[in-house]
C-alpha cells in the first residue's frame, strides 16, 4: 500500500497542470521562445494526463486553419510595411506640418496629428515607430532647438495611438481570446484614439512652454493645397478602410488586404516610390514578423487547450467572485495589474495568455466585452512605453541614439496623460461604445 | 559541418523566396476574393482556403527556416541580467529540455499528421496530410534549432539569440 499513497502524493504535488507551467516559466526565463514554451509545456501536460501528445499538434494545426480573423494580422503587417517603404510617411508629415506647424510645441503636434493619421491605415505600434516616426524624429531634431530624447519620447507616445485606432493588430487577438467582434472593437477605438491624442497635445504645449521650445518656421497657410493634394491619395486610405469596414462591404480581413493593396498601389503608380526588389524585401521582413508573432499565437492556442480542460477561466472567476468587486473596482484592478505586467513581458503574450483567463468573469460581472478589449489594449500600448521593457523606447532609443534614461524621463509626462485617458475610458463605457453603438452595437 | 554552411544559406535562401510567395500569394487570393465577391457579385469559395493554407504554411516554414533568432519573441529581461557564463549554462539546459520535448512528441505528430490522409478540404480538396505537413519541418528546426544553440554554448561560441542585438524592425509587431 505505501509506494501507492506516496505515487498519489507524488501525483497530487506535480499535477498535470502545475507542472507544464512550472515548465513554461522555466523555459521563458530561460531564454526560449515563449510561443515554443508554450507548446512544450501542453505537450508535458498531454504525456502526464496520459492523453495523446500528439492534441498539441491538433490544437495549433486547427486552430491556426481555422482562425480567419487572424488573416488579417500578416495582412495589415504587410500594409504597414508597404507604406514605410514607400514615400507615403513623407507626404503625410508635409501635410500635418502645414497643418498645426504653425503653434507653440508645433513640431510636437506635427508628430502627433502625422501619428493619428499613420494610425489609421497601420495597426501596429511597432510599425509606426519604426517608419514615420523616424520621419517624425528626424523633422522635430532638423533645426536643433529641440533635445532628440523630448522627439523620441513623444514619437514613442505618439505610436501607442496607432492601434487603438483602427485598424488594429491587438483588437484582432483581443478578439481572437474573447470571441468580441472585430468590426465593434475597432469602432470603439476611436474615440479613446483621439482622447490620448489630445492629452499628448495638451501635455506637448505644456512642456514646449516650460522648456521654451522655440516656434518653427511654418508653412504659409497658402501652400496648405498644394501638400493637401500630394497628400491626398494617402490621406484617402483611412477613409477607404473604414468605410469599407462600416458600409458593410467587407470584413475588416479583407480591408486589411485592401489597405495594403492601396498603399502599394499609391506607392507604384502614383508615387512611384517603391520598385520590384523592394517589394520583395517586404514581403520578406512582413513574413518574418507575421511568422514570429505566429508563433507567439500558436503557442496561445495550444496552451489555451490546457486552459480549457483545467478550467481554469471559470476556477479564477469563482474565487474573484468570492470579493464581491464591483465591475469598476475589477476593471481599475486589471488596469493596475496589466500596467504592472506590461512593464515586464510583451504586449501579445500580455493579450494572448492573461486576457483569456479573466474573460468569464468580466462576462459574470456585466462588463461590456468591447469596452473591456479597449481597456486592455490601452494597457497593453501602454506597457509599450513603460519601463524597464518598453519596446517602443528601443526602438527610438535606437532610431534617435539617445541613451534610456534620457527619453524614459522624458517619456513621463506623457505616460502621465496617457494615464489619465486611460483612467476615463476606465470609468466611461459610454464613451468608448458611443461610436459602436452608432453602427449597431447592441452592448 | 563547416562545409555545410553554403547549403544551409542555399536552403534558406529557397526558403525566404517560398515564404515571400506565401504572403504575395496569399495577398493576391485576398483581392481576387474582394473582387469576385463585392464587384462581380460572385462569390469564391477557395481563396478563403488558400489563405488559410498559406497563412498556415507561412508561419510554420517561416519560423522553421526564416525567422532569425533574433526575431524570436521572448522574455530576455530576466535572461539578460545574468552573466555569460551563467547564460550559457541556462541555454544548455532549457535548449535540452526544448530538443527532448519535441523529440519525444515527433513519432506521434508524424503518426497525426499522416492519419489525417483521411479528410479533404470543402473547395480545394486538398488533403489534409499534406495540409499539416508542414508541422514536421516545424518541430524538426524547433529541435536542431535548440541543439544548435547548446553546442554554441558547450563550445562558447558568441551569442545569437537576441541577448546582444535588438533588431526592432523585426519585432513581433503588435
Amino acid at each position: 500500500m505505501a509506494p501507492n499513497i506516496s505515487i498519489r502524493k507524488a501525483k497530487a504535488m506535480f499535477d498535470a497542470f502545475s507542472v507544464s507551467l512550472a515548465l513554461i516559466v522555466f523555459l521563458t526565463l530561460f531564454g526560449q521562445s515563449i510561443g515554443v514554451a508554450m507548446i512544450a509545456g501542453t505537450i508535458v501536460y498531454l504525456g502526464i494526463k496520459g492523453q495523446d501528445t500528439s492534441i498539441a499538434a491538433e490544437t495549433v494545426l486547427q486552430g491556426l486553419y481555422s482562425g480567419y480573423t487572424l488573416l488579417a494580422v500578416p495582412l495589415f503587417i504587410l500594409a504597414a510595411d508597404i507604406m514605410n517603404v514607400g514615400s507615403i510617411a513623407d507626404r503625410l508629415m508635409k501635410f500635418s506640418h502645414a497643418l498645426v506647424g504653425r503653434f507653440k510645441g508645433g513640431l510636437g503636434h506635427v508628430n502627433i496629428v502625422a501619428s493619428i493619421i499613420f494610425s489609421g491605415m497601420s495597426g501596429s505600434a511597432v510599425a509606426d515607430a519604426v517608419g514615420i516616426g523616424r520621419v517624425e524624429i528626424q523633422m522635430m531634431t532638423k533645426g536643433g532647438h529641440i533635445p532628440k530624447s523630448y522627439a523620441g519620447a513623444l514619437t514613442a507616445a505618439s505610436a501607442t495611438i496607432g492601434p487603438i485606432i483602427p485598424p488594429s493588430i491587438p483588437m484582432v487577438l483581443y478578439a481572437l481570446v474573447s470571441d468580441a467582434s472585430v468590426g465593434y472593437l475597432f469602432a470603439a477605438g476611436i474615440l479613446p484614439g483621439l482622447l490620448m491624442a489630445s492629452m499628448l497635445f495638451a501635455v506637448n504645449t505644456w512642456v514646449s512652454h516650460r522648456r521654451n521650445f522655440p516656434i518653427d518656421n511654418s508653412v504659409p497657410l497658402s501652400e496648405l493645397p498644394k501638400v493637401t493634394v500630394e497628400a491626398f491619395p494617402a490621406l484617402m486610405l483611412p477613409v477607404i478602410l473604414l468605410g469599407g469596414i462600416y458600409g458593410g462591404v467587407m470584413t475588416p480581413t479583407e480591408a486589411a488586404a485592401v489597405a495594403a493593396f492601396y498603399a502599394l498601389l499609391v506607392s507604384v503608380m502614383l508615387y512611384r516610390s517603391v520598385n520590384l526588389k523592394q517589394f520583395f524585401h517586404t514581403l520578406l521582413s512582413s513574413a518574418r514578423s507575421t511568422a514570429s508573432v505566429g508563433i507567439l499565437i500558436a503557442g496561445a492556442i495550444a496552451f489555451n487547450y490546457v486552459i480549457t480542460r483545467e478550467n481554469i477561466p471559470n476556477v479564477i472567476a469563482e474565487y474573484l467572485a468570492q470579493f464581491d468587486f464591483s465591475p469598476l473596482g475589477f476593471l481599475l484592478i486589471v488596469n493596475v495589474l496589466f500596467l504592472i505586467l506590461g512593464c515586464f513581458i510583451e504586449a501579445g503574450a500580455i493579450l494572448l495568455i492573461f486576457v483569456p483567463i479573466l474573460i468569464p468573469t468580466v462576462n459574470a460581472l456585466g462588463i461590456d466585452l468591447v469596452h473591456f478589449g479597449v481597456v486592455v489594449v490601452v494597457n497593453a500600448m501602454l506597457g509599450l512605453i513603460t519601463p524597464p521593457y518598453g519596446l517602443l523606447i528601443f526602438i527610438v532609443a535606437n532610431i534617435t541614439k539617445e541613451p534610456l534614461k534620457a527619453i524614459v524621463s522624458d517619456l513621463m509626462p506623457f505616460i502621465g496623460g496617457l494615464l489619465i485617458a486611460l483612467a476615463i475610458l476606465t470609468v466611461w463605457p459610454d464613451f468608448v461604445l458611443f461610436v459602436p453603438r452608432l453602427f449597431g452595437y447592441q452592448g | 559541418m563547416q562545409f555545410l554552411a553554403p547549403l544551409f544559406s542555399r536552403i534558406r535562401q529557397g526558403f525566404e523566396l517560398l515564404v515571400a510567395v506565401l504572403l504575395g500569394s496569399m495577398f493576391a487570393a485576398f483581392i481576387i476574393q474582394v473582387v469576385f465577391r463585392y464587384i462581380l457579385n460572385w462569390p469564391v469559395g477557395w481563396t478563403i482556403e488558400y489563405v488559410a493554407v498559406a497563412w498556415l504554411w507561412g508561419i510554420l516554414l517561416g519560423y522553421a527556416f526564416v525567422v532569425r533568432d533574433e526575431d524570436v519573441v521572448r522574455f530576455d529581461l530576466f535572461y539578460n541580467a545574468f552573466g555569460q557564463r551563467a547564460r550559457r549554462g541556462m541555454t544548455i539546459v532549457s535548449g535540452i529540455v526544448v530538443a527532448g520535448i519535441f523529440l519525444w512528441a515527433l513519432p506521434k505528430d508524424f503518426e497525426f499528421v499522416t492519419f489525417m490522409g483521411v479528410e479533404k478540404t470543402a473547395f480545394m480538396h486538398m488533403r489534409f496530410d499534406i495540409l499539416f505537413a508542414a508541422y514536421i519541418p516545424f518541430v524538426i528546426a524547433v529541435i536542431v534549432r535548440a541543439l544548435w544553440e547548446v553546442r554554441r554554448a558547450l563550445r562558447n561560441e558568441p551569442e545569437n539569440n537576441g541577448a546582444q542585438h535588438f533588431n526592432p524592425e523585426s519585432e513581433s509587431h503588435v
